[in-house]
């Protein structure tokens, strides 16, 4: 008994290491009130960087070895975990050099990020609807008030509340579409839920026939899509996102667009592949389908929608979305090499995002009144030449150019779907992504081909230079030289 | 081991865009000497490559190297080079060299990301040429794009941002397609083997998806050539485009679709070439189409430099107008095919040294005049007469006159197609006395005949002696070329006459 709770701990090594962080990083603000923030983000990614260590020294379990319910720490979960620290270490970076990220107590908004890594390892572990549920409202709450952060600013409270009214009420939609499935099958167990979908098997308890099954499953499913979608920022269910974007500070619209991202694909790639039949059984092309068209939809919509912003943001916002219909691809081919290419792809995208907000907060960060227009970026090339070109490679990449991480990705997403038989969804993204150049081109045009409006050149603080220097070799070096290892991941469910 | 030539081409510019960026900014003599000097070193590295297929063969792929490069999707690091790209590829080095020569002297803007960009641009254009595997064909395909646009976009005319985007977005547009081909490509053959492909002839029974494959290619080719109606991007970002970006775009990148269709498109889907020629003729229409309309536009531009932008649109129209009728072509007809195919190849050539000297020329023009509207100019000959000179070789040549480059592959493109295509070979011929007219009328009579404007152009200097050193090559190449075509030619087709054999 006790050997088993030891395992067990051990197990959850990188949480507690992340929870003594918490604690040690709120303690030592309140009694110290440490003037210079550099301890708060020295510790914020010390801890990081142990519970990242901690992830990969104690590697999860045998299947069934863990006897806590709803928790099944697996290959993925360890993956979604290094990238979930990967990428909130990054942010905090971006957070150290804005100030208002810093204004009330760096300790505070460090600390946030690192509950928000919690989340994300246990996010990444549960294969319980409940779990699934509860984890990512908690992130949500994390990231409302993130966005809220600028107390004084009208617009980042509008963009909250804004967030919240959406997520809670999808959240409920999320939960009445879990309870229906409970209802049907009587667990919440996603192994327990497919062993019901599989096979068409009936609890003692249900009171249905078989035949009636398929009209609680799939609105039960179109339910619990719906939440997924929202926390993706997938279409039809994206709008709270570019207001989010504009109004929280540009760290955290930094950290809304990777974080929440990682988690809702890490809950619905889990779902999906371990819940759900498999795409060749009687009912596996449903969901397949439906998921294929909420890729589409989102693709479409991301990209039109993007066309005409001229708020960085709120382009970037609209982009993103664009970007999770081709993640979602990598869902709906059903396989081990999916979820690859969708990790290696997030990771492309993740790098990039995180960037271009770096460059945007070197660019504006701390100018009065805020403001983010394409036009602040206006002759970036001659103000920073290296910050410039750092975008170019996001955009780049985000374009899906060869040579960066993103054309890897995205070329192995498309195979993907060639492969599984969706050659239309292809079609519709290379379609999105030739869109996307019109958009992307703006920032582009913006820092090569306009004038700047001062000639002085931009200082950046040491932590941004380290965020957008990562950023750059990170997408070229896979782009180049891409990890044999990754194909050797098995992702089994 | 053999000295990997083709991997050093391919680095040479880049290590000279690498030790450009490390120069200090305001250093721009240095920063000169060395693009020039990188790009000087790649045109001695291209003629001894060129000189080595020569001794081993021009007939087959030589020189080629190996390397696995991401084991996961099977790509490869795989390039060679035979007597159809080993000429390419000097062309770019030489007209590289020469643009970088003259941009030495007339650019002052940003210098320093000017030299990277066209030393990047050169590995990008070179690498295409040599790639055999068909990702890293991609991925070369790609890199050019990037320099191009922001040199267009930097250091273009007024309306660059619209000519650099429109170039951007078509060119993409294109190859996306045909990246989504070169997947399902893969899915059907499980290789990206360029070689090995035109052995298995993807999609040899499965008519549907072949078409799709087919497409996906052609439209990212067509783009480039370009071919009616996807041509609309060329007279806008040749324009546009300063200079040295005009020559490298008419001079190189339009032979990057032509090679494209000759490497991957005509040997991996000649099924898909003769049923678009003979069955449904809509390839030969389009080509006809470039042709006529190309010329046409020509007759009624006032701009030169648009002029002689449109007039890369009709000239490479017989370059896929000889490809047609080789597609058409069998072992009976297989003299004929050779000819069309010589003669389309030639055009790659000749068209990239006559109309690469020729934005030179209209370059150095606009330098000194400030406006390229025909109508404003007249008796330059005499005010003019080295440039007069000059332009008149290539002009004529352009015109397709015997003794000059650009008539051998008129000649042999028309003798091919008369045999295999005769109804299009009728109407093509059209494109020539179009071609004639505008070219004797628009550029010669309107330039350098009549009387000169006194009152504007009395102080026009004629060529300084390097420009003049950049333009002379050209010319020089031109008429030995026209007057002595049979080396160059019997390059050509030794690699050909193997292109055939697969085909047939």
């Amino acid at each position: 008994m006790l050997l088993d709770s030891a395992l067990t701990l051990r197990t959850f090594a990188s949480e507690l290491v992340l929870l003594c962080t918490i604690l040690l990083l709120l303690t030592g603000d309140l009694i110290f009130h440490p003037r210079d923030g550099r301890y708060c983000l020295g510790i914020t990614l010390g801890g990081l960087l142990l519970a990242a260590v901690a992830a990969l020294v104690f590697p999860p379990l045998e299947p069934g070895a863990l006897l806590l319910a709803g928790l099944t720490p697996d290959t993925f979960t360890v993956v979604v975990k290094l990238l979930g620290f990967f990428f909130i270490a990054l942010v905090a970076l971006l957070a150290e050099s804005e100030d208002c990220c810093r204004s009330q107590s760096t300790a505070l908004y460090g600390a946030l990020l690192l509950v928000a890594a919690l989340v994300l390892s246990i996010l990444g572990a549960a294969s319980d609807l409940v779990l699934i549920l509860l984890a990512l409202d908690f992130l949500g709450v994390i990231a409302y008030i993130m966005t809220a952060y600028e107390r004084v600013n009208p617009l980042a409270s509008e963009a909250a509340l804004k967030y919240f009214l959406y997520s809670a009420t999808l959240s409920a939609v999320m939960l009445f579409g879990f309870s229906w499935l409970y209802g049907a099958t009587g667990t919440t167990d996603l192994a327990g839920l497919h062993a019901f979908l599989d096979r068409g098997l009936t609890s003692s308890a249900l009171p249905l026939h078989v035949a009636e099954l398929e009209y609680v499953i799939l609105p039960a499913l179109i339910m619990a899509g719906a939440g997924f979608a929202m926390k993706l920022a997938a279409a039809p269910f994206h709008q709270w996102a570019p207001d989010a974007y504009q109004g929280a500070p540009t760290a955290s619209a930094a950290f809304i667009a990777v974080i929440p991202k990682l988690a809702g694909l890490a809950t619905l790639v889990r779902f999906t592949l371990t819940a759900l039949p498999v795409a060749t059984s009687a009912h596996g092309g449903d969901w397949q389908a439906l998921l294929a068209a909420l890729a589409s939809i989102t693709m479409i919509v991301g990209s039109l929608g993007a066309l005409w912003q001229t708020d960085l943001k709120r382009l970037l916002a609209y982009s993103g979305v664009a970007q999770v219909g081709y993640l979602l691809i990598g869902v709906v081919v059903q396989s081990s090499t999916g979820v690859a290419a969708l990790l290696f792809y997030l990771v492309a995208y993740g790098v990039a995002s995180l960037g271009i907000f770096a460059a945007i907060i070197a660019v504006t960060g701390n100018s009065t009144p805020l403001s983010t227009k394409i036009s602040a970026f206006a002759g970036l090339h001659q103000r920073a030449p290296w910050v410039a070109f750092s975008v170019l490679v996001s955009l780049l990449t985000l374009i899906g150019m060869p040579l960066t991480a993103g054309f890897l990705g995205k070329f192995w997403l498309f195979a993907g779907a060639l492969e599984a038989g969706f050659p239309w969804l292809t079609v519709i993204a290379v379609l999105s992504n030739v869109v996307s150049i019109a958009y992307y081109w703006k920032i582009i045009h913006a820092m090569y081909f306009q004038q700047a409006h001062s000639d002085e050149p931009l200082r950046i603080s040491p932590w941004l230079a380290a965020a957008l220097g990562i950023s750059v070799a990170l997408v070229l070096l896979l782009g180049v030289f891409p990890p044999s290892g990754l194909w050797t991941l098995d992702f089994r469910f | 081991m053999q000295f990997p030539i083709l991997s050093a081409i391919l680095v040479t510019p880049l290590l000279g865009a690498l030790l450009v960026l490390v120069i200090p900014r305001e250093d721009v003599r240095t920063i000169r000497r060395v693009g020039v000097a990188f790009a000087v070193f790649s045109l001695v590295l291209a003629t001894l490559l060129w000189i080595r297929v020569e001794q081993l063969g021009a007939g087959s792929l030589q020189l080629t190297e190996r390397y696995s490069w991401i084991p996961a999707f099977d790509i490869w690091y795989s390039v060679g080079a035979d007597g159809l790209s080993a000429p390419l590829i000097w062309l770019t080095a030489l007209l590289m060299t020469l643009a970088l020569f003259y941009s030495a002297h007339t650019v002052e803007e940003r210098v320093k990301e000017y030299y990277l960009l066209f030393l990047l641009l050169e590995t990008g254009l070179i690498g295409v040429f040599v790639a055999l595997d068909l990702v890293l064909f991609y991925v070369f395909w790609e890199i050019g794009l990037v320099p191009m646009f922001l040199i267009i976009g930097i250091w273009g005319g007024k309306r660059r941002d619209y000519a650099a985007i429109k170039f951007f977005i078509y060119t993409l547009a294109g190859s996306v397609f045909a990246l989504l081909a070169i997947l399902a490509i893969y899915f059907n053959t499980g290789t990206f083997d360029i070689v090995e492909l035109a052995r298995l002839r993807p999609f040899a029974r499965d008519l549907r998806w072949a078409n799709l494959a087919f497409w996906g290619l052609w439209l990212a080719f067509a783009i480039k050539v370009p071919i009616f109606p996807l041509h609309t991007w060329l007279p806008d970002a040749h324009t546009e485009a300063p200079t040295a970006g005009s020559v490298m775009l008419a001079g190189v990148l339009l032979k990057l679709g032509a090679y494209g269709m000759l490497r991957i498109g005509l040997p991996l889907f000649p099924q898909m070439f003769r049923y678009y020629v003979v069955d449904v003729p809509i390839l030969p229409v389009l080509a006809l189409f470039s042709i006529v309309y190309g010329a046409l536009v020509c007759l009624a531009q006032w701009d030169l430099k648009r002029l002689i932008a449109y007039s890369s649109v009709a000239h490479m129209g017989y370059f896929t107008l000889g490809l047609c009728a080789t597609a058409v072509g069998g072992t009976a007809t297989q003299a004929a095919a050779a000819s069309a195919l010589n003669g389309a190849v030639w055009q790659l050539f000749s068209h990239g040294i006559v109309t690469g000297g020729m934005f030179f020329l209209v370059g150095m023009l606009y330098e000194r005049s400030h406006t390229r509207d025909l109508r404003a100019f007249g008796g330059l000959a005499g005010q003019m007469p080295v440039y007069y000179g000059l332009m008149l070789v290539l002009a004529l040549a352009s015109l397709g006159l015997p003794g000059l480059a650009g008539f051998w592959s008129e000649f042999f493109v028309f003798r091919g197609t008369a045999q295999l295509l005769p109804l299009a070979a009728y109407i093509g011929v059209l494109g020539i006395v179009f071609t004639a007219a505008y070219i004797l009328w628009k550029v010669v009579q309107h330039l350098f005949l009549g009387s000169l404007d006194t009152t504007r152009w009395a102080h026009l200097p004629d060529l300084t002696w390097w420009e003049q050193l950049t333009v002379a090559p050209l010319v020089v190449l031109t008429v030995v070329l026209g007057l002595y075509p049979a080396p160059l030619l019997a390059t050509f087709d030794a690699a050909v006459q193997t292109l055939l054999r697969t085909l047939f």
